[in-house]
């Protein structure tokens, strides 16, 4: 926030809290102005649960955030009321691209050693918020997981990868953790718990990232166009799976190799560039 | 109770109509007030296929007809008489309901409710969402203290409730309000929402504008005992029955096929062709009146709305929403008095059923009592509109070169022709005059 003076008011912005819940308040595409249909995702009530989880164990507190319109102070309301100690909402009305988000939230809480948020929302945005978050953080990043299991004071996490096949990863403090819908089932908050948390005090920050609001355009969804080789074939069948990569035109292409990380990597990069996605 | 060992001074169940009128008068009274609803906003589970008579509102709500969500002002009532091949239509418009204050207008219940609630939490009611209300809390003498809900730590208690869970009120029964209920007393009311360009509903039913059309319907249920209705809304129209359920349950039908084939009869297809299916909804309705009303109130306890059975269903008048209103307003009004008073006892809110007796609500049940039981008899769902169909097809009817005959001539043929014996029509006339005139 730019103050009259021209000084940035960064003062008293940042809440002392180990454990951040990162919420994103969507409203409903075709009612963007009706709350009733406005709400988060699965993945963000699990990452809530998880936030809620780890406070306890740790024996600290747990900050909600929400970027968002002020109708999202509900989703910070009800987080309370299932046991969030903060809430912090950051005005901000239209949609603002995701590294400013991750900017809003880092300067909301500078101080985050755990940041719990859901990988996708309910408008299946990017769900880049998570890793910029975490490079602004300066914090280790376990996106996409499907499973948590605390070990001291880290935790292993268990992501998905393709073909069915999981990778654990080793995590530690700080770090940015976004988990999939099903992962955990955020508790029902209790009845005197709603009416306290109705009350309850949700700060209002203005970070000075919310001044790039309304930066992000937003587009349906369209594939990058891929630029496709003259198809090979002695007959128009067999130039028609070559096109649509159907059959022996798709199994003749892949290759299995060893290599290095970096090695491998290159060699990605290289399939890629060279089937037209990049 | 006194009130400072209740966590509030009045808990509403239910954040319908009737929920929301009480939980405003309650709130406005400065009295602290709980709403619990159900689903996850007021008025999210809440459905009807009919018109709001709002004129309760214009003590509620000054001018709300600058606010309230409304699709169309019913400027037009038709009711309509089916059989399988005719159809007898009673047309009336007024351009004076299409002007404040309106005399009924057609609303969803999502955008209505939720913006009645809403007038209630703006005076103060705290409205709690996604919230049953599973059993009542009662002290050592048996008088109501509060409700337990399905939450955790979710007992709450107040001096007084007021139940306004609905019709088969878990709550009223609970309470030992209902000395019994009977299938019999109940209709199923089933609706589809078909979408149609407003001009296009403008041109089929006649309108323009906000101006809107009630038709109601006797006849072609599939012999189930029952009705139907046509309602528009601005950019839909809401085509629906309302089934006797011991009849569909004896007669084994789906009312999906029943109103598959209203749709298709040769007075309402031409109105409903190529709407697209947008929701289908059904909801239980008191139907019996005064015959099936519980108690309305007990030591700590009122029942209002849809809970106490206070719907009015007699053929040419189905109200419902309007009675809920009202009931909610006096059962709010009954625990301000009664908490002022400091008795809330069975005797401190016996002024609910005054009230209640003294205005509409229970007057307009009491001078109609025998309306619902005559309006769903076998007579008047299967052999009056045949009878009248065939009455009013041969009087305009051109048989030259026979000359035309006596109405009086055709009544007693037709009477015959659809097995009605003239003693059942006259004492049905003479119920009919008793209940309408």
């Amino acid at each position: 926030m730019v103050s009259s003076s021209g000084v940035r008011e960064r003062h008293d912005m940042s809440l002392p809290s180990d454990v951040v819940a990162c919420l994103k308040w969507v409203s409903h595409p075709g009612e963007p102005h009706d709350e009733r249909f406005a709400g988060i995702s699965p993945a963000d009530r699990s990452a809530l649960e998880f936030a809620l989880v780890q406070a306890a164990a740790l024996g600290t507190t747990v900050t909600a955030v929400t970027v968002g319109p002020p109708a999202a102070e509900k989703v910070l309301r009800e987080a309370l009321a299932c046991g969030a100690t903060h809430a912090v909402h950051v005005p901000v009305h239209g949609a603002m691209h995701s590294a400013h988000v991750a900017d809003a939230i880092a300067e909301a809480v500078p101080d985050a050693r755990w940041v719990w948020c859901g990988d996708y929302s309910l408008d299946r945005g990017t769900g880049s918020v998570p890793a910029f978050l975490a490079a602004r953080l300066g914090a280790q990043q376990a996106l996409g997981i499907i499973a948590v299991h605390w070990q001291g004071d880290g935790l292993v996490a268990t992501r998905r990868l393709d073909g069915g096949r999981r990778e654990l990863l080793g995590v530690s403090p700080p770090a940015v953790v976004s988990v999939e819908g099903a992962t955990a089932h955020l508790r029902r908050a209790g009845l005197s718990a709603l009416r306290t948390a109705a009350h309850a005090e949700v700060r209002t920050v203005h970070p000075a990232a919310t001044a790039h609001a309304d930066d992000a355009v937003v587009r349906a969804y369209r594939p990058r166009a891929r630029a496709l080789a003259a198809p090979v074939g002695d007959t128009p069948l067999d130039r028609l799976r070559a096109l649509t990569d159907s059959g022996a035109a798709v199994a003749a292409r892949g290759d299995t190799v060893t290599l290095e990380p970096a090695a491998a990597a290159a060699r990605i990069a290289a399939a890629l560039h060279e089937w037209g996605y990049l | 109770m006194s009130a400072s060992t209740t966590d509030v001074d009045v808990i509403v169940v239910g954040g319908g109509p009737a929920g929301a009128c009480a939980a405003l008068v309650a709130a406005r009274a400065g009295l602290s007030v709980v709403l619990l609803e159900r689903g996850p906003f007021p008025g999210s589970k809440n459905m009807y296929g009919g018109v709001v008579y709002p004129r309760i509102l214009d003590q509620l709500i000054p001018e709300w007809w600058l606010e309230a969500p409304v699709q169309r002002w019913v400027t037009r009532r038709s009711t309509m008489l089916l059989t399988d091949t005719q159809a007898l239509t009673v047309d009336f418009r007024s351009e004076a309901w299409g002007k404040p204050p309106h005399n009924g207008a057609t609303a969803y219940r999502p955008d209505f409710d939720h913006w009645l609630a809403g007038h209630a939490e703006a005076a103060g009611a705290q409205i709690i969402t996604s919230t049953t209300v599973t059993g009542l809390i009662r002290d050592a003498q048996g008088a109501v203290i509060g409700v337990r809900t399905d939450r955790p730590d979710g007992d709450l208690t107040a001096r007084v409730v007021i139940a306004c869970d609905g019709v088969n009120s878990f709550l009223a029964k609970e309470a030992g309000l209902y000395e019994h209920t009977d299938a019999k007393h109940f209709t199923l009311g089933v609706k589809e929402t078909l979408a149609l360009p407003k001009e296009v509903i403008d041109e089929r039913f006649g309108v323009r504008g906000r101006d809107g059309v009630d038709i109601e319907i006797i006849g072609a249920t599939g012999g189930v005992n029952g009705g139907g209705f046509i309602y528009t809304n601005l950019e839909t129209i809401a085509v629906g029955v309302v089934l006797k359920i011991t009849k569909l349950g004896a007669q084994q039908q789906r009312p999906e096929q029943i109103i598959a084939a209203l749709k298709q009869h040769p007075a309402i297809a031409p109105l409903v062709q190529d709407g697209e299916l947008k929701e289908y909804s059904a909801h239980l309705i008191p139907e019996a009146g005064l015959k099936m009303m519980p108690k309305m109130t007990t030591a700590g306890m009122l029942v209002a709305g849809d809970a106490a059975a206070l719907c009015l269903a007699a053929g040419i008048w189905l109200e419902g929403v309007n009675f809920a209103m009202a009931s909610g307003m006096y059962a709010g009004e009954t625990a301000v008095e009664a908490i002022a008073g400091g008795d809330t006892t069975a005797t401190g809110l016996a002024d609910y059923q005054r009230r209640l007796s003294d205005t509409f609500v229970l007057k307009d049940h009491r001078k109609l009592r025998r309306a619902p039981e005559l309006v769903l008899s076998d007579r008047v769902q299967h052999l009056y509109p045949t009878m009248v169909a065939n009455v009013v097809e041969r009087m305009f009817r051109v048989d030259n070169p026979n000359p035309k005959p006596g109405v009086r001539r055709i009544l007693a043929q037709e009477r015959k022709r659809a097995g009605v014996r003239r003693r059942d029509l006259l004492r049905d006339g003479w119920t009919g005059f008793r209940s309408f005139g």
